[in-house]
């Protein structure tokens, strides 16, 4: 086997770390690097990738518009499949009227049996296309319908957006206001530290989830007031991370010597001492992340977050309980709650992976 | 020590001034009125500003704080919208249901989480720490109402091993599910920081020491290791229980348990306002009465907490 000099440097490279390495690179590259090489890590960052892709092309990849009710198809099992005439709505919106089979057609109208087994007609006019295989379908739900026969499949995948957009919305929130008030408490200290820190103990001695439900239900119900509450609480963590970076950094001589030019405040701040601290607000803001989107679900599960119709994955199992009690169909609920659960898991194993990847002292 | 437990002890207090603020201000913030809110909507204009009256909200905003804040002083939350009781009597009534749910779980957790994070440390990078650090991840990532919904179907619906919900007066076997349910996401958070307090700890210096020196390996293990690992493991338990304190409002809910949770729960429901802020206010100054104490263990049990 032959390996040529400059692969042999790399395998070096790879199995000693970063010593050997002729070029400098920024510890990102290094970290990217190490992160590379967890595999759960990996694993987790695919399936946020996927995701999101999922999300951005709900419109494209559901079977189903989420709010289509089809109200006989109430509730039905796992891969369901039913006949249906197809008929046109105002716009391009389409109504599906669910049959037991055609009974005859004529030159104007359509002879059916409808669900309920009567016989019913409609007017050819009101249906798409000309002849019956435009207007006659065969509907499957993979993953079954709810209670007013949306299909589950479909909105599971419309309820990821709400799940990803409040998570990272509020989470943002969250770093913005964190590292703003932990760089300032840590810089300033004195006074300045005294009211963050008693401020951050206050929203600190509030169980989060209980504060956040307190928020939403002043702030009512609705996409952006659960935005607010998530992030007015996750704040915390973030601070009390940076307000401690900026504690040990403020000794370092660089910033010793950024005073000794006379530098002002805001850019040392932000010039100087932030980039060195992003390693743990990252790790924190990703844990942060899956906190964020546990508690939108909670919200939604209470009725206080995303309201109806819009498909939200913790509404989803509210709904979903009472069918487990009536035990005629378990899906409804396990599967927004495994849908969670993976999102969260997937967040929790890219942050796990950059605790190890970003921390210097960590050279495995 | 006597000056270090009454500096901690204003600075509670402090803290309790803003959780208290905090709460003045979801009540009063509200959109609406809450005198109307309680009459309802078809009250007359005279009773309106009868109970206005009574609850002092003709008046400005800091003669209301001031209101609140002696009146909570005093325990006095006002009464329920919906029920009429006093808001105070009702939560130290639902109070023992929540408090045994939530202390057992806690028990339970704490036990089997450092069980489990001291077997991960020990064995670390094996199949045993590996499968117990991803059902410690597992543990973390599953929403506590998702999980306690599975555990009701699993074993309370198809197995029919626990009973599906209500209270424990109708016997011990009611408190299995709830607890569990309840335990799991404290279990995994201990699980993780024994292990990484562990790992830490078994590459100092006197852990090798000892090592050397010949002392068997569970010496090693608890006298040497543990105990040096001990102060994260005991602050993450304590922090613990608030958040235990908190998700026991969906496990009653979901588990049908009669306590501050499913209280809350009814009262968020029927936008129960004196309610709704009771219970927040009592779990937080539940929260910072606990920590006052943990700190002050913390002094007796560390010497290096500065007393000064």
């Amino acid at each position: 086997m032959e390996t040529t000099a400059k692969e042999a440097q790399e395998t070096v490279i790879r199995d000693e770390g970063m010593i050997l390495d002729p070029t400098p690179k920024s510890l990102w590259h290094y970290s990217w690097k190490r992160l590379k090489r967890n595999k759960l890590a990996m694993i987790g960052l695919v399936i946020i990738a996927l995701l999101f892709l999922i999300a951005s092309t709900a419109e494209l990849i559901a079977p189903f518009n989420p709010n289509q009710q089809i109200l006989e198809y109430s509730v039905k099992p796992i891969g369901f499949k039913g006949d249906v005439i197809v008929k046109k709505l105002e716009g391009n919106e389409l109504s599906y009227i669910p049959i037991k089979g055609i009974l005859r057609e004529d030159n104007t109208k359509v002879y059916y049996t409808d669900y309920s087994g009567s016989e019913a007609s409609i007017d050819k006019s009101e249906l798409v296309g000309s002849s019956q295989k435009d207007w006659t379908k065969e509907l499957h739900f993979y993953l079954g319908t709810d209670r007013f026969g949306r299909d589950v499949l479909s909105r599971l995948i419309f309820g990821s957006r709400v799940s990803l957009a409040v998570g990272v919305i509020s989470e943002s929130i969250a770093i913005f206001l964190g590292v703003m008030l932990g760089a300032i408490a840590g810089y300033f200290r004195g006074k300045t530290d005294g009211v963050i820190m008693w401020v951050i103990n206050v929203v600190w001695a509030f169980p989060s989830i209980l504060f956040i439900i307190a928020l939403s239900v002043v702030l009512g119900k609705g996409f952006w007031q659960a935005f607010v509450a998530i992030g007015l609480t996750g704040w915390v963590d973030i601070a009390r991370i940076v307000r401690g970076q900026f504690f040990s950094l403020r000794e370092t001589e660089y910033i010793e010597a950024t005073k000794a030019i006379g530098f002002k405040a805001p850019r040392v701040i932000m010039r100087h001492m932030l980039p060195n601290c992003m390693g743990p607000v990252i790790v924190t803001g990703t844990v942060g992340l899956a906190t964020a989107i546990l508690f939108e679900a909670s919200l939604s599960f209470l009725g206080l977050g995303v309201q109806p119709p819009t498909a939200s994955w913790g509404q989803m199992i509210f709904d979903g309980y009472k069918y487990i009690i009536a035990g005629n169909n378990w899906g409804l609920a396990v599967f927004p709650s495994i849908a969670i659960m993976l999102t969260i898991f997937a967040v929790n194993l890219v942050g796990d992976g950059l605790r190890d990847a970003l921390d210097p002292k960590l050279k495995r | 020590m006597a000056a270090y437990i009454i500096r901690n002890l204003l600075y509670t207090i402090l803290i309790l001034l803003g959780v208290v603020t905090v709460t003045f201000c979801l009540l009063y913030v509200v959109p609406g009125d809450p005198a109307r809110i309680m009459l309802g909507q078809r009250a007359d204009v005279a009773s309106v500003e009868a109970v206005r009256e009574e609850l002092g909200l003709n008046k400005p905003l800091y003669v209301q704080y001031a209101r609140f804040i002696v009146k909570a002083a005093q325990g006095d939350l006002g009464r329920s919208y919906s029920t009429n009781r006093d808001v105070v009597q009702t939560i130290w009534e639902k109070f023992p249901a929540t408090a045994l749910l939530a202390v057992s779980a806690l028990i339970i957790s704490a036990i089997l989480g450092v069980m489990i994070g001291i077997i991960s440390a020990v064995k670390a990078y094996t199949v045993w720490d590996n499968s117990s650090m991803l059902f410690a991840l597992f543990g973390i990532s599953f929403p506590t109402f998702a999980f306690g919904l599975i555990m009701a179907l699993v074993f309370g619906f198809w197995l029919k091993w626990f009973p599906l919900s209500g209270y424990i007066s109708e016997g011990p076997s009611y408190l299995i599910l709830p607890m569990i349910t309840l335990a799991l996401r404290p279990l995994a958070i201990i699980a993780r920081i024994t292990r990484s307090s562990m790992l830490d700890a078994m590459q100092q210096d006197y852990v090798r020491t000892a090592k050397a020196k010949g002392l068997s390996s569970r010496s090693v293990i608890f006298k040497h290791t543990l105990r040096n690992a001990l102060n994260p493991i005991v602050t993450t338990i304590s922090t613990s229980l608030a958040a235990t304190l908190g998700g026991a409002y969906f496990i009653e809910y979901i588990f049908n348990w009669p306590g501050i949770g499913l209280l809350a729960f009814d009262s968020i429901l029927k936008l129960d306002f004196p309610m709704i802020q009771g219970t927040v206010l009592f779990s937080a100054v539940v929260f910072v009465v606990i920590n006052f104490f943990v700190d002050i263990l913390y002094a007796v049990l560390d010497p290096k907490v500065k007393l000064s």
